[in-house]
């Protein structure tokens, strides 16, 4: 199971999903759209352990986090 | 009979605003404890290691190289550091929207380790503070 991580104020919601499920994966897809559109940045962990940015859905990616823009503080 | 039901109705509205208080201190923990929880299921090996240590962990700017340190906390806790691993600059930059710290924390080493420029173009600076020890029990 793939899952979306968005950060809220209750620590976090998970969304998971089978990558396997056409209609899961449309809506995961229009999820991560609807996050990035209001200003969250997207991360996903390499296989390496490392993080990277994504700007697109990636359909293939195990875990995706998602954390609110950032200001100063 | 009229008096009874002001004073029912105000000790009913004092044990619901007790109530009220006692709930958003819950949720407030379990957010706290959830991001927590978050930020160590994304730290690497070597960050964990350091922040079970010692409250703190470092990262590594993608753009410049610099060396950061990260406290556990909410604001004012990201200092640059320098070759002999005192802070030079302390940074302030956070989420738009209020989150636990875990939670803000693992946004500020995030945007460091992909899009250190993008981070510290917002954030403010500020000179560092000693700061005291701090534990971190949930």
């Amino acid at each position: 199971m793939a899952s979306q991580i968005v950060m809220d104020h209750t620590g976090d919601t998970r969304h998971q999903f089978d990558a396997a499920d056409a209609a899961a994966l449309a809506k995961a897809e229009a999820r991560f759209r609807a996050l990035t559109k209001v200003g969250f940045t997207a991360a996903v962990r390499t296989p390496s352990g490392d993080v990277a940015l994504t700007k697109t859905f990636d359909p293939t990616a195990e875990e995706t986090l998602f954390y609110p823009r950032l200001v100063g503080g | 009979m009229l008096w009874f039901r002001r004073t029912l109705a105000e000790v009913c509205s004092r044990i619901f605003a007790v109530f009220e208080h006692f709930t958003a201190r819950l949720c407030e923990d379990d957010s706290e404890a959830r991001s927590l929880k978050l930020l160590r299921e994304w730290l690497s090996p070597d960050q964990l290691a350091q922040f079970d240590a010692h409250g703190h962990f470092e990262v590594v700017g993608c753009d410049t190289g610099k060396r950061y340190r990260i406290h556990y906390g909410s604001s004012m806790n990201v200092e640059e550091l320098d070759d002999l691993d005192r802070p030079r600059i302390c940074y302030c930059f956070v989420t738009d929207a209020p989150l636990a710290p875990g939670d803000v924390v693992l946004a500020q080493k995030i945007a460091l380790e992909t899009g250190e420029r993008a981070a510290l173009a917002v954030a403010n600076k500020f000179t560092p503070r000693k700061r005291l020890p701090v534990s971190i029990s949930l």
